[in-house]
């Protein structure tokens, strides 16, 4: 073997650092991207911050070229990157400032948009762009959030502790009870009154109860009704409805007779032939020598009296709100309409007396025809008396169109 | 005795910018001539064997170690938060940039520099280089170019040498022994690590080089005193040179990154 002269040994040694040197240069080197192999566009962003020149532009996770250029242009940082000719985007595409690893690099990516956008020309601009959330703008928000709420509390604990708050929570409620009780007096004089009228005492009571003034009505009405034809809005129904009621295995009957003169708002007559009878109060004073007056109250029910309702109803979109007399006693009642008003929804509460229960119903009325309804529902079903009862049954309405030929040619029904 | 004192700073101090004027008068000298022909080839070719190709062993076990050792203690700090596959980076990025051309020179400072001074000492104490005056060869041209182009040129090639053994020993622990991924491992290194890392780990290189070569030259040129002066100069030619390189080597590193 021959020995190697200093020359070769100098230049093996030169050529293996050489070698090692251009190895770990193409390794870490970004040759990939180097030159202006591709094509440029540009985006603004609000915040450039954490991306470098020469950073990743990515789309779907795949590096498709490299951030070329940012600078300041009108407050606003101008980011050109340099693209691979091969890959096309389109202008509805987005640019996301993106982070990535533990240490928050970040990166451009593409979000593309429609497959066959109009693709973005050389030098051309993406429209779209998203700013890297700022951690500390983050931070700021949350913590105005939290001073705000802070202070919410503070003044509702300012208002509702301490002994000041709880006395006045506790006058809220003595007011509360001592409203209820008002009210409850008032339905007992309501009462009190309907029964007046129900007993025909009064020019309303006479109105009322006597026969003849439901046709004078009727015909009033339908006069009425003829001079207002040209109103578009106002119409008149009657309608009658019969409630089979399961329990009692009797037959409840209204007659009503509906004005409304706008859509939203209408006047409901009504004669109720209740089998259960009409409850009727008498109060006796009597006042024996020196003795203080006593008072007694009886209570009889006459099965051959019809009741009356006559009920004010206005109407919200598709909740109905309806107050006044229900069955000869004051109430209030909500009705929901569904299916272009041809399922209602209603409930009624009336009747309201101090020693029972109120009376409540619950009913739905469902149209498929024209003229004829079926309804069904549950009456009085927190009655403390035994009262409550399920109820099924139909109806028929017809409107003031149809009702004009009615009244020439047939007599009105009699409810008796 | 304050007087005393302050003299003997200031003489320190005059004696510090003397020895540093006329190493710089020396570097000078040695670029002068270094462009006189003629060449010289086969003596800087020898020098370049004596202070590349036979330093290379001992280059290689310093980078290898280095590096296996960086991985071994890299890893157990970055586990603490669970970054692991910085392991790669941080060996490769400390390599590159620092250890491979400090550990290299220092070797090299070590190996050849004291036999630099060594060598020259000994010509002086024994009048071979007043003999070489006589017969009108300029001993700069003949003894400290070539060993100063030797130490510019190699330092660099021993130090690439080293980056990548100390590399390869940080991926045998860390991928073999620690379980790192290696294909992490490998991805990471590639993706922090920059070229201009390993340019200026070269560039550095090259400067410890001089550094080393000329104070080795000088500490040897200059030597007085016979034997006991040749172990002197042997001795102040590897500290002066070791600390300069260390103390240049943060000036260089500011200046670069």
């Amino acid at each position: 073997m021959t020995k190697l002269s200093v020359e070769a040994k100098v230049g093996v040694f030169v050529v293996i650092g050489m070698i090692i040197l251009a190895y770990m240069s193409t390794r870490v080197g970004r040759i990939q991207y180097t030159g202006d192999r591709g094509y440029e566009v540009y985006a603004y962003f609000d915040s450039a911050e954490g991306i470098v020149e020469g950073g990743p532009v990515e789309i779907a996770g795949v590096e498709i070229g490299h951030i070329k250029d940012i600078s300041l242009e009108a407050g606003k940082a101008r980011v050109v990157f340099q693209i691979n000719p091969k890959v096309r985007i389109g202008e509805d595409t987005e640019a996301v400032i993106r982070t990535k690893g533990v240490l928050g690099d970040k990166y451009v990516e593409l979000v593309l948009g429609a497959p066959n956008a109009r693709p973005v020309k050389s030098g051309g601009r993406i429209e779209r762009t998203q700013s890297p959330a700022n951690i500390d703008n983050l931070l700021k928000q949350l913590s105005s959030i939290g001073t705000d709420i802070k202070e919410i509390t503070q003044s509702l604990s300012g208002v509702l502790g301490g002994k000041e708050g709880e006395a006045s929570l506790r006058n809220i409620v003595d007011n509360f009870r001592q409203a209820s009780d008002q009210l409850r007096e008032m339905v007992v004089s309501f009462n009190q009154i309907t029964e007046k009228i129900n007993r025909g005492e009064g020019t309303i009571g006479k109105l009322i109860n006597e026969e003849e003034t439901v046709d004078n009505i009727n015909t009033t009405l339908t006069s009425i009704n003829d001079y207002l034809q040209k109103e578009e809005r106002f119409r008149t129904y009657v309608d009658y409805r019969g409630e089979y009621l399961f329990d009692s295995n009797d037959m409840k009957s209204y007659l009503s007779l509906r004005i409304q003169p706008k859509e939203d708002k209408y006047y409901l007559l009504q004669l109720v032939d209740d089998p259960a009878g009409k409850k009727k109060v008498t109060e006796t004073t009597t006042t024996t020598g020196g003795g203080s007056p006593s008072t007694e109250y009886r209570e009889e029910i006459e099965k051959d009296e019809l009741k009356f309702s006559a009920q004010i109803a206005k109407r919200y979109y598709n909740l109905g709100l309806r107050g006044g007399l229900f069955e000869s006693t004051g109430g209030v009642g909500a009705d929901y309409y569904f299916l272009d008003d041809r399922l209602i929804l209603s409930l009624e509460a009336f009747d309201f007396d101090p020693d029972r229960n109120p009376h409540l119903k619950f009913k739905a009325d469902f149209t498929p025809l024209h003229y004829i309804y079926i309804t069904g529902g549950f009456d009085d079903f927190i009655s403390d008396e035994g009262n409550e009862s399920v109820f099924v049954g139909a109806g028929l309405r017809f409107s003031d169109e149809d009702l004009k030929t009615l009244l020439s040619d047939a007599p009105i029904p009699n409810t008796r | 005795m304050i007087i005393k004192t302050i003299e003997i700073i200031g003489l320190a101090l005059i004696r510090f910018i003397e020895e540093f004027g006329r190493v710089m008068f020396l570097f000078l000298a040695t670029i002068v001539w270094m462009f006189r022909l003629p060449f010289r080839l086969h003596a800087i070719f020898k020098q370049m064997e004596f202070v590349g190709v036979n330093s290379l062993l001992v280059v290689i076990l310093t980078g290898t170690f280095t590096g296996a050792v960086l991985a071994l203690q890299a890893y157990h700090g970055f586990r603490l938060f669970s970054a692991e596959s910085l392991v790669g980076s941080t060996v490769a990025l400390a390599m590159t940039r620092e250890l491979g051309p400090v550990l290299t020179s220092l070797m090299v400072t070590g190996r050849a520099g004291s036999a630099m001074a060594a060598e020259l000492g000994t010509m002086r104490v024994t009048e071979q280089i007043d003999a070489l005056y006589t017969m009108a060869a300029n001993p700069i041209k003949y003894l400290v170019v070539p060993r100063v182009i030797a130490g510019v040129l190699m330092l660099p090639v021993l130090t690439i040498i080293a980056d990548f053994v100390g590399i390869i020993g940080g991926y045998i622990v860390g991928v073999g022994l620690l379980n790192i991924n290696s294909g992490i491992y490998i991805d990471k290194m590639i993706e922090i690590v920059e070229l201009d890392d390993i340019f200026n780990g070269l560039v550095k290189a090259a400067c410890f080089g001089l550094i080393l070569s000329l104070v080795g030259c000088y500490k040897g040129f200059y030597t007085t005193g016979g034997a006991q002066g040749v172990g002197r100069a042997t001795t102040q030619a590897v500290v002066i040179a070791s600390v300069s390189i260390l103390i240049s080597d943060y000036f260089l590193t500011a200046a670069m990154f």
